[in-house]
Order: structure tokens, then C-alpha cells, then sequence
């Protein structure tokens, strides 16, 4: 039987959006650590830039709607091109294509997952908090 | 003066207050999720006023609605003036705002509480 207490439900759905952002932080990590990341073989794909979208979904086991990744996709934006006919991944050209990813764009992702984040913990710590009150009441009686 | 059932207030009090606590929470973590709608409960007073109709139960297999499921939580009006263009309308500052307001309405409704529990005590000792 799922259980309907508010703020045990408060504390899971807090943790659910922790892990949803913590995935997110980790995505845009991995978008940054690769905004140079070439292809190995000469002509070839460079790093794709990773995108993240959340839904709203029942999780049947705790009875109460928590957040999670709905996908984790590649940006399809063209890769930007660049003449350095030196580089291992150049065309018979002397092309190179360069990773699709904006380092400002990302941080910008970095900074609203980090507030989102925050919120979160905010959440969670005032749902402990709460319960705490509430077993409280049975002290010094 | 009609006489206050404070006791049995105070406990259907925390009761609003920790449905009122997960919803914020849902909001919050959706504060990213496309085409979420912030949700709220009415007012406390408001949701005490109605008297919630349950359907007759014939048979002891009927399952019940609750008055939750009864009554859902719905978006507040006007919010989707500050929807983004993803159609989310959480607006974290406001839910900072509410998780405060439950909190401080929380420690009043323990605290009334707490004060019935120590009288209940005091009888008995």
C-alpha cells in the first residue's frame, strides 16, 4: 500500500528533482569536457552536444508523481567547420568539423540546474524539518 | 462565540499543511519539466468550509475516493501569464515564499498541539 503521508511523499519527490538535476549537471559536464572533441578518423563526426528533457511521470511504488529524465538526446544543431588541413581529423580538404556545443549556453544550463538544485535541497531539508516537529511534540510531556 | 474545536482543527491543520508541502515539492522539482502547471490547494479555510461528498458505499469492495481525489489540486488562475515558452509556469521564487509560510504555519499547528498533549497530561498524572 503506497503510502499518503505528504511529507514522506515531500521528501521523495524533493530527492527525485535532486537526481533529475544532478543528471542534468552531469550532461552539461560532459558538453563542456568535449566542446573540443574532434573525430578520430579523418573526415569524421566530432562529439555531438547532448541535450536533457524531465517529465512528471507516477512512480507506482511510492504512489506519488516524481520527476524524471524523459531522454537524453543529441543535438541535431550542424557542427561548425573549421579549415586545419594539420589536424588528424581533417577532410581531403582540410576541413575539420568542430563539436555543436556553446560553452556560454552551457554554463547558463550550469547555473539554472545549480538554482534548480538548491531548491530542491530547500525542499527537502524543510520536509525533515518538519517531521521533526511533528515527533517533537512527543518531548518533555 | 461558537465554540473552536481547536484539537481536531489543529491535527486536520497539519494534515493541509503536509499536502501543501509535497505539492510544493512537486513544483519545485518540475521547475524544469515542459508543460507543468504549478499546482496549489486552496486556502486553508476555503477547503474547510466544503464538506467534501462521498459516494455510498454498498459493499465493502467499493474503494472510495478520497476528498484529494475528490477535489484535486488545480492551477492556480493567471498563472499561465508567466509561463515560459516550454509552458512550464513554476515560479521558484513564489514556492520559496509558500515552503516559508508552511513552515511557520507548521510549528503553530505542532505548538497548539503540543499544548493539548501536556494538558492531556497533566489530567492524567
Amino acid at each position: 500500500m503506497a503510502t499518503n503521508d505528504g511529507l514522506r511523499a515531500s521528501l521523495q519527490i524533493a530527492g527525485a528533482g535532486l537526481q533529475t538535476q544532478a543528471t542534468r549537471l552531469r550532461i552539461v559536464s560532459e558538453n563542456i569536457a568535449n566542446a573540443q572533441s574532434t573525430a578520430t578518423v579523418s573526415g569524421g563526426d566530432p562529439y555531438a552536444r547532448q541535450t536533457i528533457s524531465f517529465e512528471n511521470a507516477l512512480d507506482r511504488a511510492a504512489g506519488v508523481s516524481l520527476v524524471k529524465v524523459k531522454q537524453i538526446g543529441r543535438d541535431s544543431t550542424p557542427f561548425r567547420v573549421e579549415q586545419d588541413p594539420g589536424n588528424p581529423a581533417a577532410d581531403a580538404n582540410g576541413f575539420v568539423k568542430l563539436p555543436n556545443v556553446d560553452v556560454l549556453t552551457e554554463l547558463a544550463d550550469l547555473r539554472e540546474a545549480n538554482r534548480s538544485y538548491e531548491a530542491n535541497l530547500q525542499v527537502a531539508k524543510q520536509s525533515s524539518d518538519l517531521m521533526n516537529q511533528t515527533v517533537a511534540m512527543l518531548k518533555d510531556v | 462565540m461558537a465554540e473552536v474545536y481547536l484539537n481536531a482543527l489543529s491535527a486536520q491543520r497539519i494534515g493541509y499543511l503536509s499536502t501543501r508541502q509535497s505539492l510544493i515539492a512537486g513544483n519545485v522539482s518540475n521547475a524544469n519539466t515542459p508543460g507543468f502547471k504549478a499546482l496549489d490547494l486552496k486556502p486553508f479555510a476555503a477547503a474547510l468550509q466544503e464538506t467534501a461528498m462521498t459516494m455510498a458505499v454498498t459493499n465493502p469492495a467499493h474503494l472510495t475516493p478520497t476528498a484529494q481525489e475528490l477535489d484535486p489540486p488545480k492551477p492556480r488562475e493567471g498563472d499561465d501569464a508567466n509561463a515560459t515558452v516550454s509552458g512550464n509556469s513554476v515560479d521558484l521564487e513564489n514556492e520559496m515564499v509558500k515552503l516559508g509560510e508552511v513552515n511557520r504555519d507548521y510549528s503553530m499547528a505542532t505548538g497548539v498541539k503540543k499544548i493539548f498533549h501536556q494538558m492531556m497530561m497533566q489530567a492524567l498524572k
